[in-house]
Order: C-alpha cells, then sequence, then structure tokens
C-alpha cells in the first residue's frame, strides 16, 4: 500500500512539475514572433468559401508580402473570379499598435484606389471567416491584446503543442476582435499555431481554425492549409497556399499604390 | 498619319523589346494569360413601357508576360444592344480619331479594342504604351479630375465609367523624385466624348437653348483638332504619401472633350437658321486629391481649376453664342465602414469665376452624393444604394441595386435608375428615361 501511495505522489510531483515546466502564455505567444518569416516571399492563396448549403466560391489571388525594417507589406492581387480579376489589396502594417496600419484597395470596375480604415481589425476579410486581425497575425499570437494561462499539452496531427488560454485584456479589445475567450495550440518545435478556438462577445463557440500541411520551403516552416468553420454561421472558408517562394527578391515597386494599379 | 504610324511602330519596337528580353523558362503558353466575361444587361422603361436596351457584352483578354518586368495586355470586346435604341443605326463617330473607331458589323453589333499596351519597369521607370484608360481622381458618381479619357455618353452617366470610358493611345511614365511618384502623359489620339443625337434617349438636351419658334437649328460638323503633336494633350501628376495623407498635384493640358457650340443666326432661303458650330477648344487643368483615414471613417477631397472653360451663354452679346471664364470644382467626401455596412457622402461645389451668364445654369452650384451600401452571405450578396441630388436645381436620380454572386464565375445583377426634377435639368430632362435593370455576368 504504502508502495502506492509512493508511486501516487511521484506522478502527482512529476505532473506539478510538468506544470511548472511549461513556458507561460505571454512566452509562447512572444516564441511566435521570433520565427523566420522570410524577408519577403510571393505565393499563391486561393480561397474556397463554402455557404452552410455547401455551395462553394473559390477565389484565386497571388499575394506578396515583405519587411521594410520591422515594418511589414502585403499585397494581394485578385485573379479569379475573371469578372473581379486585378482586384488588388494593399496593406502597411506598422511595428506600433498605437498606429493603426494604412490599407488600400484597388477596385478595376472603376479603375480607384480606395483608401480603407484599417481600425475595425475585427471585421471579416474580403468575405471570409478570418478577420483582418486573423489574416495579419497569420500564426503569430497577438502579443498585445490578450492576457494568456497555459493550460497544458497536447498533440495535433502527431505534433506536441502547448495549449493556451487567452482573455482580452479588457471590453474594448474584446469588442475590436469580435473574441470573448480564445484558445490556441502553438507547435512547440516550430512556434506555429496548428489550431484555434475562439468564442464570440456572448460567450458563444464562434470558430475554429486548423492550420495543416506545415513543412519546411527553403529553409522556412511554411503553412499551406487553413481551415476555418464559423460554428455561428455554418460557414467555411479553405485557404490554400501554393508555388511559395521566398527566394526570389521582390522589388519595392511592388508594395506602391502604383501597383496596384498596374498589376503583377 | 505618318506621325500615326510613328507611334504604331513605337509601340511595336517596345513589344518586341519585351520579346528580346524575353526569359526562356516558361513557354509561351505558360506566359499567356487569357480570359473572358460576357455580360448582359437589359433594362425596361417604365414610361414608355418598352425596353430601353438589350445588350450584350463579350471582353476577351489577354495578357502576356514577357517577364517579372514586362506584359503586353490586349483587351477586346464585342458589343451587341438589340433594341438598336441606345445609339441608334450606326453612328458617324465623327469625335473620334481613325485609329480609334469601333467597328460597326451592323447597327446592333460593334467590335472595339478596349485596350492594348505594352507595360515594362525599367530600371525606375515603369512605361505603359499603347491605348489604355488614365484615370485620375477620387470621387464617385461625378467626374472632375477624371478626365483624361473622354466618355460615351449612351447611357448619361449610369454606365459604368469603366465602359463607358474612351481609352486613348497615349504613353505613361511614371518613376519615383525621392517620396515623390511622377506621373507623365503623352496623348496624341485627338478622340473626344461621344455625344448622341437629337433623337436619342440620352440626348442632353439641358445643355442646348431651345431656338425661338420659327426658327430651326442646324447642327454643323465638328471642328476637330487633328494635328499629331501640335494638338496632343499633356499631363503631369505628382503623388506622395506623408503622415498619413495621401496627396496628388494634377495638371493636364488639353482639349476639352466636349466642343463649345457656337452659334449665330443666319438666313437660309429666306428662313431664320440658327447655325451651330462645334469647336474643341484648348484649355488647363490644375488639381489635386488628397485623403486620410481617422478611425473607422476616410475623409477625401479632390480640387480641379480649369483655365478659359467656355460656356453657352444667356448673353445676347455674348461672341458667337459663348462666353469663357475659369471654373472651379471641389468634391469633399466621407466614407465610414464598419463591418458589412458602407456608408459615404460627397458634396460637390462649382464655381463659374467670371460674371458670364452661362446658360441654365447658376454661377455657383452644388450636388450632393450618397452612397450606402452592405455586404451579405459573406460577400455573396450586394445591397447598394446611391443618390445624386441637385441643390440648385432640385433634381437628381436614385440607383438601388442588388448583386449576387451565384458561383464561383457567375454574378446576378438588379438595378433601377430613378431620376426626377424638373425636364429642363441636367438629370430631371431623364425622368422618362427611369428604369429597371436586371442581367448577370460570367468569366472564366
Amino acid at each position: 500500500m504504502k508502495t502506492i501511495f509512493k508511486m501516487m505522489a511521484l506522478l502527482m510531483a512529476v505532473g506539478t512539475m510538468n506544470a511548472q515546466d511549461l513556458p507561460d502564455g505571454q512566452t509562447i505567444a512572444e516564441k511566435t514572433y521570433e520565427r523566420n518569416e522570410g524577408n519577403s516571399v510571393k505565393r499563391t492563396l486561393i480561397m474556397e468559401l463554402t455557404d452552410k448549403r455547401g455551395k462553394t466560391r473559390v477565389r484565386e489571388t497571388t499575394a506578396l508580402r515583405k519587411y521594410f525594417g520591422e515594418e511589414r507589406r502585403l499585397i494581394i492581387f485578385y485573379n479569379t473570379p475573371t469578372s473581379v480579376k486585378g482586384t488588388a489589396f494593399l496593406t502597411y502594417d506598422y511595428p506600433s499598435a498605437e498606429v493603426d496600419d494604412d490599407q488600400w484597395l484597388y477596385l478595376p470596375a472603376l479603375r480607384k484606389t480606395r483608401r480603407i480604415s484599417a481600425s475595425n481589425r475585427g471585421d471579416y476579410f474580403l468575405g471570409t471567416d478570418l478577420t483582418y486581425e486573423d489574416i495579419k497575425l497569420e500564426t503569430k499570437i497577438s502579443r498585445d491584446d490578450y492576457n494568456y494561462k497555459t493550460i497544458g499539452k497536447e498533440t495535433i496531427d502527431g505534433h506536441e503543442c502547448y495549449v493556451i488560454e487567452a482573455t482580452p485584456k479588457d471590453d474594448d479589445i474584446a469588442k475590436e476582435l469580435g473574441y470573448s475567450k480564445a484558445k490556441f495550440w502553438v507547435d512547440a518545435k516550430v512556434w506555429m499555431m496548428r489550431k484555434s478556438e475562439s468564442w464570440d462577445i456572448a460567450g458563444n463557440p464562434l470558430k475554429t481554425v486548423n492550420v495543416s500541411d506545415i513543412r519546411e520551403i527553403q529553409g522556412i516552416w511554411t503553412l499551406h492549409r487553413i481551415d476555418v468553420q464559423n460554428h455561428k454561421t455554418k460557414h467555411k472558408t479553405v485557404f490554400r497556399f501554393e508555388d511559395i517562394d521566398y527566394s526570389t527578391a521582390l522589388s519595392d515597386d511592388y508594395f506602391t499604390e502604383e501597383a496596384l494599379v498596374d498589376g503583377l | 498619319m505618318k506621325n500615326s504610324i510613328l507611334f504604331l511602330k513605337l509601340f511595336l519596337l517596345f513589344s518586341l523589346l519585351g520579346w528580346a528580353q524575353e526569359q526562356p523558362k516558361k513557354t509561351f503558353w505558360e506566359k499567356l494569360d487569357p480570359s473572358l466575361v460576357v455580360a448582359t444587361e437589359t433594362s425596361y422603361e417604365f414610361d414608355s413601357g418598352k425596353l430601353q436596351k438589350s445588350e450584350w457584352i463579350i471582353k476577351p483578354e489577354f495578357t502576356y508576360k514577357f517577364n517579372r518586368r514586362s506584359k503586353l495586355v490586349f483587351r477586346g470586346q464585342i458589343y451587341s444592344e438589340f433594341q438598336d435604341n441606345l445609339e441608334a443605326d450606326i453612328p458617324n463617330q465623327q469625335t473620334v480619331t481613325g485609329y480609334n473607331k469601333r467597328l460597326f458589323l451592323d447597327r446592333h453589333t460593334n467590335l472595339e479594342l478596349r485596350e492594348l499596351y505594352y507595360y515594362t519597369r525599367l530600371n525606375g521607370l515603369n512605361l505603359t504604351l499603347g491605348k489604355q484608360q488614365i484615370v485620375w481622381g477620387e470621387t464617385d458618381g461625378l467626374k472632375l479630375l477624371d478626365v483624361v479619357n473622354p466618355q460615351n455618353f449612351r447611357e448619361f452617366i449610369l454606365d459604368d465609367f469603366e465602359d463607358s470610358r474612351i481609352p486613348l493611345w497615349s504613353i505613361k511614365a511614371e518613376f519615383d523624385v525621392k517620396d515623390i511618384g511622377v506621373q507623365l502623359l503623352w496623348i496624341p489620339d485627338n478622340t473626344y466624348h461621344i455625344t448622341q443625337d437629337f433623337n436619342a434617349p440620352y440626348f442632353t438636351r439641358s445643355l442646348f437653348p431651345t431656338p425661338p419658334e420659327g426658327v430651326s437649328a442646324q447642327l454643323n460638323k465638328p471642328k476637330k483638332p487633328n494635328r499629331f503633336f501640335a494638338d496632343s494633350d499633356f499631363g503631369v501628376k505628382l503623388t506622395t504619401f506623408t503622415k498619413g495623407w495621401d496627396v496628388s498635384l494634377n495638371y493636364l493640358y488639353y482639349y476639352d472633350d466636349l466642343p463649345a457650340f457656337y452659334s449665330q443666326l443666319e438666313i437660309v432661303d429666306n428662313n431664320p437658321v440658327v447655325s451651330i458650330d462645334p469647336e474643341y477648344e484648348r484649355q488647363q487643368l490644375l488639381g489635386g486629391t488628397f485623403n486620410k483615414v481617422f478611425g473607422s471613417s476616410t475623409f477625401r477631397g479632390e480640387l480641379a481649376y480649369v483655365l478659359g472653360q467656355h460656356f453657352i451663354s444667356d448673353n445676347l452679346n455674348a461672341t458667337r453664342g459663348v462666353e469663357t471664364s475659369d471654373f472651379f470644382r471641389t468634391a469633399l467626401g466621407i466614407d465610414f465602414i464598419k463591418g458589412e455596412y458602407v456608408l459615404s457622402g460627397q458634396i460637390f461645389n462649382e464655381w463659374v469665376m467670371e460674371t458670364i451668364s452661362p446658360f441654365n445654369r447658376e454661377r455657383w452650384e452644388t450636388n450632393y452624393s450618397l452612397l450606402a451600401s452592405r455586404e451579405l452571405l459573406n460577400d455573396s450578396l450586394k445591397a447598394e444604394v446611391l443618390w445624386v441630388h441637385s441643390s440648385n436645381h432640385g433634381d437628381g436620380y436614385i440607383t438601388p441595386s442588388l448583386s449576387y454572386w451565384v458561383n464561383t464565375n457567375t454574378q446576378l445583377l438588379l438595378n433601377a435608375h430613378l431620376f426626377y426634377g424638373k425636364e429642363t435639368q441636367l438629370f430631371g430632362q431623364f425622368k422618362d428615361r427611369s428604369r429597371i435593370s436586371i442581367g448577370f455576368k460570367w468569366g472564366i
């Protein structure tokens, strides 16, 4: 009997040690920013939008991203649907959280570039189930918006992940983001988010995001697929990334308002 | 004509240079990006109880990418209007240069080269050479700086500007000087607005005084510039983005796309006749745009100062019925975006700077526009209402519209254009043209 108690005590001690050994949530969030993303990348982004009746629309884009110091610039050109081909979206993402991003949208039907407010970061990105903030973070976990609690380790698709629970720091942030709570599964090896769940402001389950097909491209860990299920609208979006190229130098000229008009 | 051929040779030379720079890694077919859009719209006119138009537009497009820096773009169009109502019969196209004319197969169908240009980036210089659309300005619905290309007024201003704008053979050069983007334009193409005949549904009769009873009017052939270099238009645009402000300064040395309608009373066969001689006049435009985001709102503005605008005059002492004045136009707008909702308001002011008596307009006029739209069902459905109103004349129009993506490639469209106001005014004159339209766009 004593032996059993000793074994249980030992297991509990090991368990306690494990919980204490887990990095805290803020550290995990910070780690996701340290990952090498490459200075620039060009890739094809295909978005499949499926409504609750199963009707699917596909949009194919070419996305270019480049760092200008700490400032990150992203430009997305629509290739399909053909009737909106040439639509392009440019964003300047500034390192300071205090400064709103600058965003422009080029509409070929008007042949005009529209300046867009970037303050509504909880708005949905071009009809998909990810918000502008989700798109901006890719698989990073926000350093500034949440209080974190590490709640354990789980395995996702055979990969060990830290599980952290996130609560917005205040009500204003919660309203801005559209989430009252979130849970993230962060790969303990490559520091990329592999899964997330989020709850709306009223506390109802809102979205489940699964990131998959993560592999090294030109020495950089790269995701190839994101599945997003919106539990409220039953709408889902699949993001597929193809033809990923980190090695070709992208000219600064691609990340300008003129490039929105001129296209690729 | 020789100079037109020179322009064509230049275009071919640059295109061939593109081929010379070609990288052998991809095959011809891999470098070619073809696409096709088919659009149709049928409009029912409330007043007459008849179809106002029944049009089909087929738009093939080919982009050939020589390499990462150069491409050749072709956009064509086959346009059919089965009612033969908007541009009845085969128009004479007298305001269009010979190499920019549409080819009419019959009274319903025409072929048009919409765009054909070679684009290249050469060590900081971006060059676009060929037939193209060049768009300036920030405003929606009404144009201030968007005057580089002329327009076909087949449907007044109801048609998409993308379709009604007439592309011109031109050269556009863009480069940076420090933080300032410079755009230079040379436009040797002497094509001007296509306005409609007296009996066309969208003939803008509010622009012309009606001759006194018993006096007939005779519209003579327009006197059109035709010298390749001397009658070219030239433009400069400077742009910069600083401290969150997008700013541009624009200058255009050009011929007004609408002629000055000189008139005089003549006696022909013992009958009084008002003889109207349209002549295109040179003028200069100075202008600029700005915009900045404040929270959820974008504040934007546009200014255009035209030196030497010609107006048909009410002053009986005006020389040949026309007076000249500088003309100052401004537009201020605010766009508010929240989630799927967009609310956009604009106020347009126009001042005729000299003390003259322009026909059917006041020296200071104000127009408003309000746009409200909402995206629904993950952007597959869009509902929108646009309202344009003239404060001085009390006329305007309202356009409610719905568009719905049936699948990846097909979009259904339903809209109405409802005019109101006095029949003598710009918008009110089309009260009888109010219509409802249905159509679709399909692309591959």
